[in-house]
Order: structure tokens, then C-alpha cells, then sequence
């Protein structure tokens, strides 16, 4: 397959709303798979997703997803599918009649539509009755398995979901995880938005974090972690006597800090060479003069890249 | 110790007594109605004619004063019929003014569903609304009893004759008469603002409330050629009433003249549905059937 | 004595009973209340602070009754509602004294408290600005400082951390956490987010179809359960595996090199180590799998008969 139809990319984009900035410069590279897309509050996500979609134009620089762009309406819109964060639905509609009639949009018999849809709100586990109520007495819950029952049902290419847990119970939300992870793995190229980081951690291949509009780091978490270098890799290590794991630790100087945990049974390391420092453990471990108990990457995530260059006030660090 | 921590604490003061509450809501509201340049607008046009009925009495008790400016001309008297008038434009001024305020003071607590927080104080759903009742009878108080009383009192002041004694049922009659129309107005601009969910539409139903059914009474007088129509006719229901309390000769043509009774039940009838209306909207939560 | 007492509590809505004989008591000093959309936890919540009337048993807050003690449960309850709830047109200051007076307290010290709350959750200027300018994040700490103003014994907050961005989120996480320590206040918290209420709390009430799945302390759950444990490893897993079967494991190998394994009592972690110093491998992760409380949420599920397709969590 054309490589270059195999991706969303971002060239050099710009979006203004009047003299608000929406997004500006993102330069970007998407391929198949999940990307998690972070940032906070107001930091130019949607306006990205809307870019994505084709639902709003770039000011500046050129978009295009699997090689479509958003003038070639109708081949672009089917092979996308979008589940927003906003909570409207047409009125007076049931849940199959509103993905029915999304469904219908894109001009397919209603024979095949009504398939699409009973296939849709069986992925998302959505009962069949509850499918025949109106939406307005849908619980916040069910309203979120119904958009994203829209998005999926007519099997776009690229899936835009934002915030596409909101609402949902635990079990929901493992199941909803799993679904996208199959989706992922079927080759679609899945966008999603979410603030409860550790959840899309267990899932996204990449990460994207963006703030205040700019672009601020893309790629593979652990690729993405690692080459934050002012902040060397942290692990904890849970034993029964932190104090001396850590002196045998400082004994090599590839170790930065030391710091014990506040509960006294454990300390965080920083090195700046992981693989030696394993290496060192087990040594120490064999050893045993220090009974080791858990031990655990203490920032190998997308918590604490967000931590680390987003910061807490929202700003790039 | 040099560092101050300002941590959580709890409170262990005193509290003020339960019924106090509704005067909070009160008070509260009070103030956000007052806040509103519009309102004192309406305030103060809606005291002008206590103005000129303030000169009309000082003209009809002082001959020297109506020779000067009257030059003769005869000029009324001072009676039931002349406060039943004052009384009449002052309600009708209580009407717009509480079609503008009772939306004030309801619809700011729909708009952004505050009522879950409002009502998991110790305050019931009772309180609530008597909260937002006494704010606006107060607020009305100020242009209609108050003003017809003060005028009563300067009558008898500047009256040549003893004038209090032998009309004191008249000085009763006014205050019975826009208690009661406070009250009726009260509960329907409640009930209609909480109906409604924007504000300027809450308050043209609120107009509509009180002058529709009147169109409707009409058109079913002259169907069914009846005079129990009038029954609905809002304006002609509370002028009878006050004129009668007030004890001021009847205007009505005695062929179309309303028992008591029957006016008493139509005001329950609507001050009962104003209550329905209130108490399936004024609510925590929505309980969703099926 | 319990915080939460229920005794058979029932109640009905419309027409279909939504909580069907509740019974347990509640007395941990952070309650976590969990369970599948439609359980009845929102119901549970307006049953407590007196907006429903029970159909049948009786619940107690506090030592007092939830039907006839209303008005005294309110007085020392502060709730924080899932949905957007304010009164867009008054300043932050002006609201949350307003609460405060209604909760009873008197004009002056209501105003003295609002500005402590609003100081003690983070609200600065932007408290003199009417709400309806409010961000998101903003709107939520409003709402949980008008429920602190007038110092409550019990704090009832739905989904707390809604909508919040990962750094607001772990502000009000560490803001609940610093009014549980200090001890006066007790906390019941409803959310769907299992990792924030494991963090929050030290027992759990878990709803489902409007009955009671599980009361669980999780803080006891915690103690247990020591020898089932998590590798993740970099290397030749394979002959890591052989080899502690050997000496009387139970392992499991998943993608990424992951390892599940339940030790006998007589090894240790080192002998983990031992091992993969042996072959060469890298040890990466060690974790002593307790029953978190995911497993707590989905045994109770399934006891329920909630769902027979056992979903199992990606690993």
C-alpha cells in the first residue's frame, strides 16, 4: 500500500478563529494504529479533531488524511468517523433511528443501513430495547455508547473520538477500551482525546501533546519519554531497607538521586542509564543484603511526560 | 510561630434558627432585583400619580388653595369611589412592575439548574418559594398599599372635618384589597417564571396570564349570553372585589353584578393552579417515567 | 457508629423501584460509592439528602434519619452535584456566602468562611467574577467550596473530577485527600474513575441494579493476597519461565513480556532475581498483585450476574 495514503499529515497548520488562536504551526504525522491525543483544557485538541474531520478549514498549511482532503467531500467524510464530546442529539429520535439516519447520510439502502446499525450498537453493547427509547431519557452513559455507535458504524478509516469514555461506568470503559484496541489493531487509524491518562496509556501506541496551540512533543511514549533529558528515568523500588539500596546505588555514578519514599519503604532512583541500572539491581538483589519487594518505571508514562512538559500551569515547560 | 498553615477547619460557631432561611432567600433576592436600574425605574413612575392625587387631596381640603388655582372650577371629593381609583392604578403598576421582577427571581436559579445545590441546604422546596414570595411582596408592598395608606393618612390630616374614624373601614378595605392582590400576584408571577424558562418571555405571560382569560370570558359571554364570563375577566373581577371591600358604590351594571362566592372560587381555583405548577417544577431532580 | 446506616431501604421512582432493600452500614472515613450506570447511585445520593422519600425501610446519616431528620442532615451535609449547578449571574464570593447563610450561618462569619473556602480551594481573583465566566475546572471548585463553607460533617461529591484536565484532576484528588486527613469530615465520593477513589478512599459501597454488590474496606483488601505477583521483563522470558516453574511456580507469559506468577512461601523476590541473573534477562517491573480494587469491582459485578462474558481488564 502507497505509504502516503496510509496517514494523516499535518503540514505546517494554522487555525484562527478571528484573532483567537485555535492551532498554530502543527506539523504532524499519523499512522495506523492508536494516538492519544493530550493536552489541557482549551489547548487547540478540538480545533485539531475538527481540522482532522474537515469540519473546520486550516487558515494556513495543508491537511490530509489517507491521501483525501476535505474538498473531496464525499470520499473524505466516508471514511471518517467522529464521536464529539458535545452531549446534543436531534430531537424526538430514538438511538437506532439516529444511526440509521446518519447511516443513511452516506446513501446506502436502508436495508444495509438497518444491518450497519444492529452490527453498531452490538459492538458498543448497547441493548437492543434501550436502542428503542428515545435518546432524551438516555443516561449520560448510554448517550456516549450511542455517538460512538454512529462513529463506528459505517467503518471509517480513521476514527476521531474525544473524551469518549466521559460518563461511562468501569466495566464500560474496559469494554469500550478493548473495542478500540481491535479497531487499532485492524489497521484503522484511531485518534483519541482523553484526560484520564493512565486508561489510553494501556492502549495508544503514540501520544501527542499539545498546549496553549503548539505542538509540543509526538511519538511513541517510551521514545517520547526517554528523550526528555533533563529528567533522567525514575523507578521505584519497594525493600525493606531503602537507605541502603540507595547508598549502593549512589557507589555508581551513573545514578543522579535518590530519594526514599514517604512511607519509608521505598525509594525513587533517577539514572540516566536504565539498562545498567537493571543490570545494577539485579546484582544488588543476588546479592541479598536488601530484600526487594516491587519495583516499578515511576515515569514511564504519559502522566509524567505531561508532568514534565506540560507542567502545571498548562504552559510549555 | 512564624508560618501560618490555613488548613481546613471546621466550624463550630453558632447557627441561626431554621426559619430564618426563607428570610436569607429573601434578602437575597431582594437584592438582585434591586440591583437592576429598570426596577427603581418603574418604582419611581409608578409612584408619580400618588403625586398628583398627594395635590388632588391637598386641592380638595384647602378652599384658599382651589381658589387660587382652580378659580372655581369644581373639583372632586375626596371618597370610597376617588381611593378605589388610587388603589385600581397602583395594582395595575404592581402588575408590571412584578412581571418584571418575578422572572429576576426565579429564572436565574432554572438557568443553571441551581436548585440541587440551593435545596440540599436545610431549606425545603416550602421555604424556597416562601423566600422568593416575601421578596416580592415586599417589593410590591412599596407601591401599592403603602402609598394608598399614606395618602389615607394625609387625608384624614388635611381634612377640615374628623375623617378617620368614619372611614376607617375604607383604610382597611385598601389594605385588605392589595394584600390580596400581592398575594394572587405573587403566586402567579412565581409560578408562570418558573414555567417559562427565558425571562422576557416570562414576562409577557405573565400579561397574558392576567388579560387572556379575559378575551376568553368575553368571547363565552357573548356565545352563550351568560355574564359568568366574566368570571375570567381579571381586571373586572378585582375591581368588583375592591369595590367591594372598599365599600365604594357599585359601577357595574347590577344585571351583570358577581356573587361573592363565585369570585373567591375562581381566585382559589387560580391560586391552587399557580401551587400545581410550582410544585412539579420547583424540584431537586427531575424523576424521569419509564 | 456508622456514617451511612441502611436498613431494607427502599425507594421508588415513577413507578419502578430504583433502590431495592439496601442494607449495610458505612463507616469508613472515605466512602467510594461505585457501580454501572442505572445502579441507583445518583437515587442513593438524593435519598440521603432528603429529596426522596423512602418506600420502605430507613436509611441514617449521621446517627439521623433521612426522612424525618431532613432539615439536620442538610445542616451538616455539603454536596457537590455531578452537573453544572450555580447561579450564573452572582460573583464566586456572593455564591458561596449565600450557601453558607442558607446553611445557617450568620452574615458576617458566612463571608469570613466563603473567602477560607474559596482561599482553600484555589479560587483567587477570579472569585469577584460572576460564574457564568467560569472555566470548567473553575466551576467544579466553586461547587466544592460552597460545600465546604459551612464546615460539614459529611461531604457528598459526584464525580468530582469530571471534565477536569490531568493537572486540575490531580489538584482536587490532593485537595480531597487533605480535607480526609484532617480527620472532621467524612467523604463520600461517587465516580466511575476506579484509579480516583483507589486513591481517595478506605471503603467502598458498590451499587448494582439497585442492590448492594459489595461493602469492601479496601484497606484490608490491601494487606492480602502477598504472593501473587507481576514481572515485566526484557530478555529470554521463555527460559526465566521454565525455570521458576521448576522450582514451583505457577507462571503465566503475556505480550510484552509480562509474567504473572504465584510463588510458594518458601521463595522470595530474590530468587526471582537469582534466576534472571542465570539466564540474563532483565527484570523490569516487579509487582506484588493485591486485590485491587478492579477485581473487587468486577467479582461483585459478576456475583451479580451482571455479566456471564467475564471482561477481563488489558493486562
Amino acid at each position: 500500500m502507497n505509504p502516503v495514503n496510509d496517514t494523516i499529515r499535518f503540514e505546517n497548520v494554522s487555525k484562527f478563529y478571528g484573532e483567537v488562536l485555535g492551532v498554530n504551526r502543527v506539523t504532524l504525522t499519523m499512522s495506523p494504529g492508536i494516538t492519544t491525543l493530550v493536552g489541557p483544557n482549551g489547548s487547540g485538541k478540538t480545533t485539531l479533531m475538527n481540522l482532522m474531520t474537515g469540519l473546520v478549514q486550516p487558515s494556513r498549511g495543508t491537511i490530509s488524511v489517507l491521501g483525501l482532503e476535505p474538498r473531496n467531500a464525499t470520499e473524505f467524510f466516508c471514511n471518517l468517523g467522529y464521536c464529539a464530546q458535545f452531549d446534543s442529539f436531534p430531537r424526538g429520535l430514538t438511538g437506532f433511528q439516529f444511526v440509521l439516519d446518519s447511516l443513511m447520510l452516506f446513501g446506502m439502502s436502508e436495508e444495509d443501513a438497518h444491518h450497519l446499525t444492529a452490527e453498531a450498537l452490538e459492538r458498543v453493547q448497547l441493548d437492543v430495547d434501550a436502542a428503542q427509547r428515545k435518546i432524551a431519557g438516555y443516561s449520560k452513559g448510554m448517550r456516549q455508547k450511542i455517538r460512538l455507535a454512529q462513529a463506528i458504524a459505517h467503518h471509517p478509516r480513521v476514527l476521531v473520538l474525544d473524551e469518549p469514555l466521559n460518563g461511562l461506568d468501569p466495566m464500560a470503559r474496559a469494554e469500550s477500551l478493548a473495542l478500540f484496541q481491535e479497531l487499532g489493531r485492524q489497521g484503522m487509524h484511531v485518534v483519541i482525546s482523553s484526560h484520564i491518562l493512565d486508561e489510553v496509556d494501556r492502549i495508544a501506541d503514540r501520544v501527542v501533546l499539545i498546549t496553549g496551540g503548539y505542538l509540543i512533543a509526538q511519538g511513541n511514549i517510551h521514545e517520547v519519554r526517554r528523550e526528555v533529558r533533563d529528567k533522567p528515568m525514575q523507578v521505584l523500588i519497594r525493600c525493606d531497607s531503602p537507605e541502603l539500596l540507595a547508598s549502593k546505588m549512589f557507589a555508581v555514578n551513573h545514578c543522579v538521586e535518590a530519594r526514599l519514599h514517604a512511607d519509608g519503604h521505598g525509594v525513587f532512583v533517577r539514572t540516566a542509564d536504565i539498562d545498567q541500572f537493571y543490570r545494577l539491581l539485579n546484582d544488588i538483589a543476588v546479592e541479598g543484603l536488601v530484600r526487594i519487594e516491587a519495583v516499578a518505571p515511576a515515569d514511564d508514562n504519559t502522566n509524567a511526560i505531561y508532568q514534565y512538559l506540560i507542567g502545571s500551569d498548562g504552559s510549555a515547560a | 510561630m512564624s508560618v501560618f498553615l490555613h488548613e481546613y477547619r471546621p466550624y463550630s460557631g453558632r447557627t441561626t434558627p431554621l426559619w430564618t432561611r426563607p428570610l436569607v432567600l429573601a434578602r437575597y433576592g431582594l437584592a438582585e432585583v434591586w440591583s437592576s436600574k429598570i426596577t427603581v425605574g418603574l418604582f419611581v413612575l409608578s409612584l408619580l400619580p400618588c403625586v398628583v392625587e398627594l395635590v388632588m387631596i391637598y386641592l380638595a381640603d384647602n378652599p384658599v388653595a382651589r381658589l387660587l388655582i382652580l378659580r372655581g372650577n369644581p373639583v372632586l371629593t375626596i371618597n370610597e369611589t376617588f381611593f378605589l381609583n388610587v388603589l385600581e392604578t397602583q395594582c395595575w403598576f404592581a402588575l408590571v412592575i412584578a412581571s418584571w421582577i418575578a422572572p429576576r427571581l426565579v429564572s436565574f436559579d432554572l438557568g443553571d439548574s441551581a436548585l440541587p445545590i440551593l435545596l440540599s441546604h436545610p431549606i425545603s422546596r416550602f421555604g424556597y418559594l416562601l423566600g422568593k414570595f416575601i421578596a416580592l411582596a415586599v417589593s410590591l408592598s412599596y407601591v401599592t398599599w403603602i402609598p394608598c395608606l399614606v395618602l389615607f393618612v394625609y387625608q384624614s390630616y388635611a381634612s377640615p372635618q374628623p375623617w378617620m374614624l368614619t372611614h376607617l373601614p375604607l383604610g382597611l378595605g385598601i389594605f385588605a384589597g392589595a394584600v390580596l392582590w400581592i398575594a394572587l400576584l405573587s403566586l402567579t408571577g412565581l409560578a408562570v417564571s418558573s414555567w417559562v424558562k427565558w425571562r422576557v418571555i416570562a414576562t409577557g405571560a405573565i400579561f397574558a396570564v392576567v388579560f387572556v382569560p379575559a378575551g376568553v370570558g368575553g368571547i363565552a359571554n357573548a356565545i352563550l349570553r351568560t355574564k359568568w364570563g366574566l368570571l375570567l375577566n381579571v381586571p373586572v373581577v378585582m375591581t368588583e372585589i375592591w369595590q367591594r371591600l372598599l365599600g365604594a358604590p357599585a359601577f357595574m351594571n347590577p344585571r351583570l353584578e358577581l356573587p361573592n362566592f363565585a369570585m373567591a372560587a375562581v381566585l382559589a381555583l387560580a391560586s391552587l393552579m399557580c401551587v400545581a405548577v410550582l410544585n412539579a417544577r420547583i424540584r431537586a431532580r427531575e424523576v424521569v417515567r419509564g | 457508629m456508622g456514617v451511612i446506616q441502611l436498613d431494607r431501604l427502599e425507594v421508588r421512582l415513577g413507578g419502578r423501584t430504583v433502590l431495592n432493600g439496601l442494607t449495610g452500614e458505612l463507616r469508613g472515613h472515605a466512602v467510594g460509592l461505585l457501580g454501572p450506570n442505572g445502579a441507583g447511585k445518583s437515587t442513593l445520593i438524593n435519598t440521603l439528602l432528603g429529596f426522596h422519600e423512602p418506600a420502605g425501610g430507613s436509611a441514617r446519616v449521621l446517627g439521623l434519619d433521612v426522612h424525618d431528620d431532613r432539615m439536620r442532615i442538610r445542616q451538616s451535609v455539603g454536596y457537590m452535584p455531578e452537573n453544572d449547578s450555580f447561579i450564573g449571574n452572582m460573583s464566586g464570593v456572593r455564591f458561596v456566602r449565600y450557601m453558607a447563610e442558607l446553611a445557617g450561618l450568620p452574615a458576617e462569619e458566612a463571608l469570613e468562611r466563603a473567602h477560607e473556602a474559596l482561599f482553600y480551594v484555589g479560587l483567587g481573583e477570579v472569585r469577584y467574577r460572576k460564574i457564568k465566566t467560569y472555566s470548567l475546572g473553575m466551576k467544579q471548585l466553586i461547587k466544592l467550596a460552597q460545600g465546604l463553607a459551612h464546615g460539614p460533617k459529611l461531604l457528598i461529591l459526584d464525580e468530582p473530577t469530571n471534565g477536569l484536565d490531568p493537572t486540575a484532576r490531580q489538584r482536587m484528588i490532593q485537595l480531597i485527600k487533605d480535607i480526609r486527613k484532617h480527620g472532621g469530615t467524612h467523604l463520600l465520593i461517587s465516580s466511575h474513575l476506579l484509579r480516583d477513589i483507589d486513591e481517595t478512599c478506605d471503603e467502598v459501597l458498590i451499587l448494582n441494579k439497585g442492590r448492594i454488590a459489595a461493602i469492601s474496606n479496601i484497606e484490608e483488601e490491601r494487606r492480602s493476597h502477598r504472593n501473587f505477583i507481576e514481572l515485566e521483563m526484557a530478555g529470554n522470558t521463555e527460559c526465566f519461565v521454565v525455570k521458576m516453574r521448576s522450582l514451583g511456580c505457577e507462571c503465566a507469559c503475556f505480550a510484552g513480556g509480562r509474567v504473572k506468577l504465584v510463588m510458594p512461601d518458601v521463595l522470595s523476590a530474590r530468587d526471582l532475581y537469582v534466576t534472571a541473573a542465570e539466564f540474563g534477562v532483565q527484570i523490569r517491573r516487579i509487582q506484588q498483585r493485591r486485590d485491587s480494587l478492579e477485581d473487587i469491582f468486577l467479582r461483585a459485578m459478576e456475583y451479580e450476574g451482571g455479566r456471564v462474558d467475564h471482561v477481563s481488564l488489558p493486562a
